[in-house]
């Protein structure tokens, strides 16, 4: 039994192992080669920092992070102010349990199909293609995220939280505000975080619903993979992987769970 | 006690459900008109036709779609083979550092996923990463041809849709009641047996879940197939992509995406019903 026992532990340790190898491989390699000299498929040859010095002089670049900085935001907002709207009308005893199924929607409808749609859609209504397009597009895909989400934790809150605060004389609008807002707050902290996440990596929708002028960091990764190796791409995944490591350490300290 | 609603928590409710109908629904209905019209060359609608989608009803295109299934399926499948024992471990095994393997799994996945495919090119490129080992080992004496393979499609797509299939597995796994299992054992309940009557059953809606987010998504990818297989070979995404951001050819790319999407739909009920049976809890029988 206990041969079996420490059998199966090795076998599990080396399945982990290997599983976070393949994840971590790539990337290690990626930033190894960020620090040295010569480009890739040159071997390794010296330490330098030029690749992180010429990734902070692209002011493409930091224009595109900047464009992906404020469509993120922006759709968070939206999605999240019209995520608490919805909450709010259900607060005041509005019914909105039917319509909610047709948030479910994007989760289902692959995103390709979505960003076809919205680019014949705005090119319809002649909306010119940019920024606009993007939030547009971007809140959308929030939605999907915030209104289950959100709905989900409201639906499990305590009914007699709300109900002592109305007993006790408050206001329908002031028990929202002092009661359910504030029980609610990290999970929309947390669905906040989420939507800017998928919003500020998102390809495919920013691939069709862009148009020309607009480019935003994934765009820009795009055309530099294109053109070739370069180290600068690099670099710029370490300061990325650094960031978004910095981004899932505040996720994890909010200790709340998303529900669906 | 609750108050009948009144008009201003209705007006502040609305926009949501307002911007959902049109920037999602209407989008999509417009998508499926439009693969059934013909424009004029100024762009104004001229008559219903069926040309658009009759001309994808052939052998060709529906290989296209064929491969795109066969490519989210198996990601599905390989994904799967590997979450399934990875979130057992850690939701059962993993103790303290819990949280680090998760994070761990989650920093990646929260990083721009064409830097990702970037970092493959490093690993698979002919003087990448692992040819340069191989070939110190003296295992190999030439390169091998790594990218521009559907090998190479197939290992970026469980690659970047592993922690799809991973976190609702882990979020089932860790509400699991483990004394199940241990009853299961002490009753002489078989390792395989356990798996299959108890662990599998009851952990369904997660397999689900994680089947659905990883096989819906990989059924439309095309910057994966097209920047790690060259081009080669097609699938749904590259031939809508085209299409649709062709000049004019904007309603053959929407009729395209209907036909494509209507396979979906039913690919994806098939593998509901699938799933479902092959989960049910199987009695003794006999």
């Amino acid at each position: 039994m206990d041969r079996k026992n420490s059998l199966g532990k090795i076998s599990s340790l080396v399945f982990v192992s290997c599983t976070y190898l393949f994840l971590y491989v790539p990337i290690i390699v990626l930033l190894v080669f960020s620090f040295n000299v010569d480009r890739f498929p040159a071997p390794w040859t010296q330490f330098t920092l030029k690749w992180y010095h010429e990734l902070f002089q692209d002011i493409y670049l930091w224009q595109a992070f900047g464009n992906s900085l404020i469509i993120a935001s922006s759709a968070t907002l939206i999605s999240l102010a019209a995520g608490v709207g919805l909450i709010f009308y259900a607060a005041q005893g509005g019914k909105i349990g039917k319509t909610l199924g047709m948030f479910y929607g994007n989760l289902i409808v692959p995103e390709t199909v979505l960003a076809v749609s919205l680019l014949s859609f705005f090119t319809m209504i002649k909306v010119p293609l940019g920024l606009i397009t993007l939030i547009l597009a971007h809140s959308v895909l929030g939605l999907g995220f915030v209104v289950p989400i959100v709905y989900a934790r409201y639906r499990e809150l305590d009914p007699t939280l709300t109900e002592a605060s109305l007993d006790l004389g408050a206001s329908t609008l002031q028990t929202f505000f002092k009661v359910t807002l504030p029980l609610l707050r990290p999970t929309l902290t947390m669905s906040a975080l989420l939507v800017f996440i998928l919003s500020f990596d998102d390809f495919i929708l920013s691939y069709f619903c862009a148009g020309s002028t607009a480019q935003t960091l994934s765009l820009y990764i795009l055309s530099m993979i294109r053109t070739g190796v370069s180290p600068v791409v690099n670099a710029l995944s370490s300061v990325l992987l650094f960031l978004s490591s910095l981004l899932v350490l505040f996720f994890f300290s909010l200790k709340t769970r998303i529900r669906f | 006690m609750k108050k009948q609603a009144s008009a201003l928590p209705f007006a502040i409710g609305i926009p949501a459900l307002i911007w959902q109908v049109l920037f999602f629904y209407v989008p999509l209905v417009l998508i499926i008109i439009s693969s059934f019209v013909k424009l004029s060359s100024a762009g104004k609608i001229e008559s219903f036709t069926f040309e658009h989608i009759q001309l994808f009803l052939n052998a060709t295109y529906l290989k296209v779609i064929a491969s795109s299934l066969l490519l989210a399926l198996s990601n599905a499948i390989l994904c799967f083979c590997i979450a399934f024992p990875l979130a057992y471990l850690i939701a059962f095994r993993g103790r303290l550092h819990r949280n680090l393997f998760l994070f761990l799994l989650i920093v990646p996945f929260w990083t721009n996923f064409l830097l990702h495919v970037y970092a493959w090119f490093y690993v698979l490129e002919n003087q990448g990463f692992i040819n340069n080992i191989l070939m110190k080992l003296g295992m190999i004496h030439a390169p091998l041809q790594m990218l521009n393979s559907t090998g190479a499609i197939m290992v970026m797509m469980v690659y970047y849709y592993l922690p799809f299939m991973v976190l609702p597995l882990y979020t089932s796994l860790e509400r699991f009641n483990y004394t199940l299992l241990e009853a299961s054992y002490d009753l002489g309940g078989s390792f395989f047996a356990t798996f299959r009557r108890i662990l599998l059953p009851l952990s369904g809606r997660g397999i689900k879940a994680g089947f659905f987010l990883v096989f819906i998504p990989s059924f439309g990818e095309f910057a994966i197939p097209e920047l790690m297989g060259g081009d080669k070979k097609m699938f749904v995404g590259t031939v809508v992509s085209q299409y649709i951001l062709g000049e004019g050819t904007g309603s053959l790319g929407a009729a395209f995406t209907l036909i494509s999407g209507v396979f979906l739909i039913l690919s994806t009920i098939a593998l509901y019903i699938v799933l479902t049976k092959l989960l049910q809890p199987r009695m003794y029988r006999g």
